[in-house]
């Protein structure tokens, strides 16, 4: 019995010594919500092709969970944003401000849309940012469109 | 029961005894073992033509390190049990990180005793795949019955004892912590994802490929070491197997005569119960090994540094500046240390050279990874050899019979309990699969460009060690997966395969073929108008997270092939590219598994 008792007790502090190196790892604490969010670039148009267009804005950091969605509310009709794309960031808590991309896929061609964005947490509480209605059109089948960066910039 | 468990030990036993007429012997450890005649559903140019002969001068060097173990351990001094709880006082660190590395090396663990857990994971690829052509080629290694082979590439052990238990947290609505690409070694059980990855090779029917995990302690009852296994756990091996196990673990995992059973060796409770402890101390075992200075060891030059014991060139340094700044690389390969962006214009400084790091040290010891997932939106790699196993090997089974059908949707499919994942073991996390279907685990930047010292760079024109980068190995160099993240954006192309990038492009350059998966493309990075000079530094980086610096690698020196040289980083490897075929719509069996993709259909 108590050979057993000693083997149950190996067997049990190898195991605490083994998991414990595990343990320091721990979900990165989210940075402190900022109180305003406010688009300082854009948003506007990265580029475009026949059906899925990528719009781009920068924001100061809006904190909280570092994982984060940029969003879009679009449509053809400006005053029915009726439908929502998102794309998912990962905020850089040591930087001052936060570049979103979002992915709109499945569009027409030659068509006008508008749109509104915000951004939200991976939650899905909203940062409440204000954002006008914008536009973009896109371009033919075939065809595409690149505004950043400048082709000049472009690694080769 | 009892009778459908004779047949299938009846049904093994007869299986063995056909294909031993039809095998070919040849000599591992002095035994001889039957092959089979080898699976190769694969077209000509899938395979490497020198596959064969690095499969055997892999084992070779596996065998090399575990006769230094064996001998490592033979010098160890006697244990000394002492307290209460009993402890190994004194050397009980390094006798399980030596036990460890015995069972990490032993080729006896599978069916054809000719593959161990380091038959992909060798120290001097950082330990990940040690076989430059089919790092090029064919991505996943073959397993014990060549050439079964998986669908990933085999990830770095290099500090993935780091990573914590997997989780979803709700207030960040992230999934957290877990191994493997796809997370589902969890380490719900024995709370240890990493032991819990050490688990699942052994019983993969494409690597280690035992049917049954009582295998492992079946084989270690005829260890040499044994006795060490014995002591450090308390665990008896004299478990009661029926007679004819040995004959259902020299048949690989998927075999149709041993059914459908998970545990085909028919065992009753008790002694099942002991085979279960002995593979979870099988795998803690390798789990501390894994996470001992012999492997996650803190010595690169990045550690030097943080110690201030090591000055960064110029351009290590600006790669620095770039990798937390402009390029972003540290949202999710965290390092430890604060930086500050100090141009608004996109964001962060245009000037690199303007960037000024502003950060305390606040942590020693960054793992370079925020144990989280992501969706790269990597395009399909048709290079993959599981796209071709379609067709039944000589134990009757299909490794994938969806073929091309087959997508990769990573942590979805795993959420999913889904084709080629493992169960889920928390039913409360399905919901959750439509938002991750093609996220992967942010894998730590550590070790990424380690190589062995003949050939010390992952990069052209070397001498270089030849790697592949990303779960479906599609990137060969650092170069090129900097590039990846810069570019991946701004030289989209849809609706173009690999291997079919329009004239006037070259692909990985200035062409990138469309995602695998498109849903939830994770948009932190894809267009970082970094130049190409920004990109060679942040390369430059990385290559300052080597292990080695400080104090040599633990048995860096074991590489016996050869290096490549010639070409450049950029196009490394381009001409290996093949034309993916013309792809069918994702199988159902993947893509219309409840809770279906949304809000559209995966191609």
């Amino acid at each position: 019995m108590n050979r057993m008792l000693i083997k149950m007790g190996i067997a049990a502090a190898v195991s605490s010594l083994l998991i414990s190196n595990a343990t320091f790892s721990q979900v990165v604490t989210p940075a402190k919500r900022a109180a305003h969010v406010e688009i300082k670039q854009g948003p506007t148009l990265e580029s475009a092709t026949d059906d899925l267009v990528i719009v781009r804005w920068t924001s100061n950091n809006p904190g909280g969970s570092d994982d984060h969605y940029g969003v879009v509310h679009y449509g053809t009709d400006p005053k029915q944003l009726n439908q929502t794309a998102k794309s998912h960031v990962r905020l850089n808590q040591e930087h001052p401000e936060t570049i979103f991309r979002v992915r709109l896929d499945g569009l027409s061609p030659r068509t006008t849309y508008y749109y509104t964005v915000d951004s939200m947490e991976g939650n899905g509480k909203s940062d409440e940012v204000k954002s006008p209605v914008n536009r973009f059109t896109t371009p033919d089948t075939g065809q595409r469109v690149e505004n950043y960066p400048p082709p000049s910039t472009q690694p080769k | 029961m009892k009778q459908e468990r004779t047949l299938v030990a009846l049904c093994a036993t007869c299986a063995v005894l056909v294909i031993s007429m039809i095998c070919t012997t040849h000599s591992v450890h002095g035994q001889s073992v039957l092959t089979p005649p080898p699976y190769n559903p694969y077209p000509p140019g899938i395979l490497p033509p020198d596959l064969p002969s690095e499969i055997e001068r892999v084992r070779r060097e596996v065998n090399f390190i575990e006769k230094q173990a064996l001998t490592e351990w033979e010098k160890l001094p006697p244990l000394n049990v002492q307290g209460n709880p009993p402890t190994l006082q004194g050397d009980g660190y390094r006798t399980v990180v030596v036990l460890g590395k015995i069972l990490n090396y032993d080729q006896n663990m599978s069916p054809f005793k000719d593959t161990a857990c380091a038959f992909c994971h060798l120290p001097y690829a950082g330990f990940s795949g040690p076989i430059p052509s089919v790092n090029l080629t064919m991505i996943a290694y073959p397993g014990t019955y060549h050439y079964r082979a998986n669908k990933r590439t085999a990830m770095r052990y290099t500090y993935s004892p780091n990573f914590p238990v997997l989780e979803f947290n709700n207030e960040q609505g992230l999934f957290f912590g877990g191994n493997f690409w796809d997370a589902r070694a969890t380490g719900y059980k024995i709370q240890s994802p990493d032991s819990e990855q050490a688990q699942h090779p052994p019983v993969d029917t494409g690597e280690m490929g035992f049917p049954d995990t009582a295998c492992i302690a079946l084989r270690l009852q005829t260890a040499q070491y044994r006795p060490l296994f014995e002591a450090v756990w308390g665990d008896s091996l004299n478990i009661n197997f029926p007679s004819d196990a040995e004959a259902i673990c020299d048949t690989p995992g998927g075999a149709a005569t041993l059914g459908t059973s998970a545990t085909p060796i028919d065992l009753t409770p008790t002694e099942r119960a002991k085979a279960n402890n002995i593979y979870d101390h099988w795998g803690q075992s390798i789990s501390k090994f894994e996470g001992s200075p012999r492997v996650s060891a803190f010595s690169s030059k990045f550690d030097a540094f943080l110690a201030g014991n090591y000055t960064m060139t110029a351009n290590e340094m600006a790669g620095y500046q770039l990798f937390n700044g402009k390029g972003n690389c540290n949202s999710c390969h965290i390092d430890g240390r604060s930086t500050l962006c100090v141009d608004q214009k996109y964001g962060c400084a245009s000037n690199s050279s303007s960037l000024t790091d502003t950060g305390t040290t606040a942590q020693v010891n960054p793992i370079f990874s925020c144990f989280g997932y992501a969706n790269e939106g990597l395009p399909l790699n048709p290079r993959v050899a599981y796209f071709y196993e379609n067709k039944p090997d000589s134990f009757g089974f299909i490794p994938n019979p969806y073929g091309f059908g087959y997508r990769d949707l990573g942590l979805g499919t795993f959420l999913r309990s889904g084709f080629g994942a493992a169960p889920n073991p928390n039913a409360s996390w399905i919901t959750q699969a439509p938002s991750v279907d093609g996220q992967m685990q942010v894998a730590t930047a550590r070790d990424a460009a380690l190589a062995p010292p003949q050939c010390p760079t992952t990069e052209a024109p070397g001498p270089y060690f030849q790697k592949e980068f990303f779960h479906n190995g599609y990137i060969k160099s650092l170069k090129q997966l900097v590039h990846f993240y810069n570019t991946r954006d701004v030289y989209r192309f849809p609706g173009v395969t690999s291997g079919h990038c329009p004239a006037g492009t070259t692909e990985r350059v200035n062409c990138w073929p469309e995602s695998e998966v498109p849903d939830n493309i994770d948009m932190t990075t894809g267009n970082l108008g970094l130049t190409d000079t920004e990109e060679n530094q942040i390369v430059a980086f990385l290559q300052t997270l080597s292990d080695g610096y400080t104090t040599p690698y633990p048995d860096i020196n074991t590489f016996t092939g050869q290096c490549m040289a010639g070409g450049t980083a950029a196009t490394q490897g381009n001409s290996s590219l093949i034309p993916t075929p013309p792809l069918p719509p994702c199988a159902s069996a993947i893509c219309d598994v409840p809770p279906i993709p949304s809000p559209y259909p995966i191609p």
